[in-house]
């Protein structure tokens, strides 16, 4: 035998059901929805990174991932030194080969 | 612990490109690099590292240059490299602040300079030489 219930009428018999339990189990299920919800609030992280397969924290969690996140911003500030070396180099050798090749001589400059 | 190992490897590489770009001996050099710095092939070896990797660097761009700039660059090497480091650096400041002078000032500058080495090259063709004594 099948009963057709919309959800209305659903979510009627569930009102109705839960004003005949008696109270302690009324203040057990609210208590236990409360520590649900401050679990679920602890558990959210600040920083998050949303993927397809849920979310992963931002803050490294464990020492190997400490060290890794050290790594990498060591190399992103060498990488940025070096490179700013390169370019700085590069910038005074342009300068001297045009004032070792400018129609002007070299004394114009030299002190 | 696989990507520490890749990242201390990279750290390394780094480190030793740095390091490596200037200690290079005249012999080292590649031919190309030595004829555009022939000048300096006797006092290369002596040279400081950072003066040394700066040379290198200003090689890379002496193929380019035209015949005039070539002989320029060469007659002009020498002088360079047995400057201060604070003498170079007072004449990139120089040369820097000439290039934001307007170019029609620019041009009257070199224009004065050139009558001054012109003028300076025909007093020294018209001084009379020293008559020998018997």
């Amino acid at each position: 035998m099948t009963t057709n219930l919309d959800p209305g009428k659903i979510a009627q018999l569930l009102t109705l059901s839960a004003r005949q339990l008696d109270q302690s189990t009324l203040s057990a299920l609210h208590s236990a929805r409360q520590n649900a919800l401050k679990r679920q609030a602890v558990r959210a992280p600040v920083f998050a990174l949303a993927t397809g397969r849920g979310t992963h924290s931002l803050i490294p969690d464990s020492i190997q991932q400490w060290v890794v996140a050290g790594l990498l911003i060591a190399m992103l500030i060498v990488g940025t030194s070096f490179w700013h070396h390169v370019v700085q180099e590069q910038q005074i050798s342009d300068i001297d080969v045009a004032i070792l090749t400018d129609d002007l001589p070299i004394e114009v400059f030299v002190d | 612990m696989r990507s520490s190992v890749i990242g201390v490897f990279l750290l390394l590489c780094f480190t030793s490109t740095l390091a490596s770009a200037a200690s290079i001996s005249w012999r080292a050099l590649s031919p190309a690099q030595r004829e555009a710095l022939a000048p300096l092939d006797q006092q290369w070896d002596t040279l400081p590292e950072i003066q040394r990797s700066r040379l290198i660097e200003t090689a890379k761009r002496y193929p380019r240059l035209t015949h005039e700039q070539k002989e320029r660059f060469h007659n002009r090497l020498e002088k360079w490299s047995k400057l201060t480091p604070e003498q170079r650096e007072a004449a990139r400041e120089k040369y820097r602040a000439f290039n934001k002078v307007p170019a029609k000032e620019r041009e009257q500058v070199k224009r004065m300079v050139r009558e001054q080495e012109a003028s300076k090259a025909a007093a020294a063709s018209t001084v009379p030489p020293v008559s020998q004594t018997r």
